[in-house]
């Protein structure tokens, strides 16, 4: 069923998009993967299991993991980040592998390597539209994406924050030199990236009704394709190319077969980065400037 | 108002400027000279915080630390760097906006944005335009009405009449002279090195990173040694292109 399709693979996209947008704008700032957000992406989406078995309200769990994945993105800037933010661009990104893969041990012992699973209870019902059946959990899913990326639109496009944001994005010189403090306006890329990483985690927990200490390196690394895919140097990108992944993926898996799947995503990937560096949003290759 | 002693400033092993003594008081325009690669925009930076350095600058009786441009910009300094420093990828208005991100007096800020509309009617007609798609000349006044709204009391300007056509230089330039007369201090850094010490009132001259000679605008001026050596132009080949 076609139309069903598309709407499971909007709701995968959705948590695709967030997560992309997190790793991109600790990119488009500093011009470095931060590869633990996948990681906090995970603790994000325990934080919300556990609020949520608490019988605690939905929202609740959202800013819970939201608020916990952004307190350590926090201190992964200020112990991983800052110290070297003058070396090789490199020397931070293996700083920051090391954070994940710390995240990762510390979930395992925490919380076991078998996934959990959301008891029956909390999964909700389903509304049938036609022919098409959506669950509670997948329209909140969705929900919570649009109110967090609009959210997050309104922060970088309209506010005094978002600009200097973009300002030391573009050129952190002349940003200085309007007096924005380069390493407040990085404490505060990191955390909002954190708090994205954080609410796409505890989306995914609910649109899968599970978590395991690994869904962060399998969701990350798409999330990854994703921003290339939607084009680095420009963040809203992603708006487009995680529902294009999320349904290419779930289409995939309807009419191919599951086994082909990451074949799809991360080829895709590669011919974007082959084909169109820029991305699918990217303006001509020209105006690709240095981002930092 | 700021005062120089023994100013050094080292690229790695290169040193660029080295032993300047300069000095700027209240309400002058004091032009900084000297060919391509003499140190000139280096100092503008040093002074605007935006490098480590030797030596020692004073601004208004307080000893500014190197590479603080947060707090030099705070403390009443802006620059309009070599190159203008637009951020190409925001509008016009986001640019003027930025150029209110240092002040507290959010309201007033705020009218000031809009009284820089007034007196620039084309940024006005271009207020929502990306800042890249404006001409050279609409560019720097931009830069300059950016760098106003942070209310500076020392403005420092690095070749502002980089790369503009001779009408605009001149327009420039008059604005140049309409923000003196409205109090401000300006150091004007140049190569067009006649036409500056028409309007500064005293000029430095920089010759490989050394202070070579300084005096009042119509010392050097008549100065026919000084018009020789420094101010004919294009005499030395350019070190370095930015
Ligand atoms: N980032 C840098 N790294 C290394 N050397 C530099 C750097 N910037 C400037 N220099 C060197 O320092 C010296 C002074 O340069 P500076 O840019 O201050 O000169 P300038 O007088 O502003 O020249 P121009 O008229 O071309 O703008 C030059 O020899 C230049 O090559
Ligand atoms: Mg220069």
């Amino acid at each position: 069923m076609l139309l069903q399709q598309l709407v499971n693979g909007v709701t995968l996209g959705a948590v695709y998009t967030l997560l992309a947008l997190s790793f991109s704008i600790v990119m488009g700032i500093l011009g470095i993967l931060n590869l633990a957000i996948a990681e906090l992406f995970m603790i994000g989406g325990y934080l919300g299991f556990a609020v949520i078995t608490a019988h605690l309200s939905l929202p609740v769990a959202v800013a819970a993991g939201m608020a916990g994945a952004a307190a350590i993105s926090a201190v992964i800037e200020k112990i991983g980040y800052e110290p070297l933010r003058d070396a090789p661009l490199v020397t931070p990104m293996l700083s920051t592998l090391g954070f994940s893969i710390i995240l990762q041990n510390i979930a395992t012992n925490m919380w076991g390597s078998d996934p959990l699973q959301l008891p029956d209870e909390f999964l909700g019902g389903r509304i049938a539209l036609g022919p098409v059946s959506i669950g509670e959990l997948q329209l909140i899913v969705i929900g919570v994406t649009i109110v967090l990326v609009a959210v997050m639109a309104y922060i970088v496009q309209r506010t005094s924050m978002g600009r200097a944001l973009r300002a030391v994005a573009e050129n952190r010189d002349v940003a200085r030199l309007l007096g924005v403090s380069g390493s407040r306006i990085t404490l505060t890329a990191f955390m909002m990236s954190g708090a994205l990483a954080g609410a796409a985690g505890v989306l995914i927990a609910i649109h899968y009704a599970a978590i395991t200490p690994y869904v962060g390196v399998e969701i990350g690394l798409k999330a990854i394709a994703v921003m290339v895919i939607g084009g680095t140097s420009r963040i809203w990108g992603a708006l487009l190319a995680g529902p294009l992944i999320g349904i290419a993926e779930v289409l995939t898996v309807a009419y191919g077969g599951s086994q082909i799947r990451d074949f799809v995503v991360y080829g895709f990937m590669i011919a974007i980065l082959l084909f169109r560096p820029q991305g699918l949003l990217g303006g001509s290759g020209a105006d690709q400037g240095q981002r930092v | 108002m700021l005062a120089i002693r023994g100013l050094g400033v080292q690229y790695g092993a290169v040193t660029a400027v080295r032993e300047i003594d300069l000095d700027i008081r209240e309400g002058e325009i004091v032009a900084l000279l000297g060919a391509n690669g003499a140190g000139k925009t280096t100092i503008a930076r040093a002074i605007a915080g935006l490098l480590p350095f030797r030596g020692e600058i004073s601004f208004r009786d307080q000893v500014l630390k190197p590479n603080s441009a947060e707090h030099n910009l705070r403390a009443g300094i802006s620059l309009v760097p070599e190159g203008r420093g637009i951020l190409a990828r925001m509008t016009v208005e986001e640019n003027l906006l930025m150029g209110i991100y240092c002040r507290t007096d959010r309201r007033a800020a705020t009218a000031d944005v809009g009284q820089m509309f007034e007196r620039f009617p084309i940024l006005k007609e271009r207020r929502s335009r990306l800042a890249s798609l404006l001409s050279g000349g609409e560019q720097q006044l931009l830069a300059i009405a950016r760098a106003c709204l942070s209310k500076p009391r020392l403005l420092l300007l690095d070749e502002p009449s980089l790369g503009l056509a001779p009408k605009m230089t001149d327009y420039v330039f008059s604005m140049i002279g309409n923000l003196r007369s409205e109090g401000l201090t300006i150091m004007l850094v140049e190569q067009k090195a006649r036409q500056t010490l028409k309007f500064a009132d005293r000029a430095y001259v920089l010759e490989t990173g050394r202070m070579v000679i300084s005096g009042t605008a119509s010392e050097l001026a008549g100065n026919a040694a000084v018009s020789e050596a420094f101010l004919g132009g294009g005499t030395k080949p350019p070190h370095h292109a930015n």
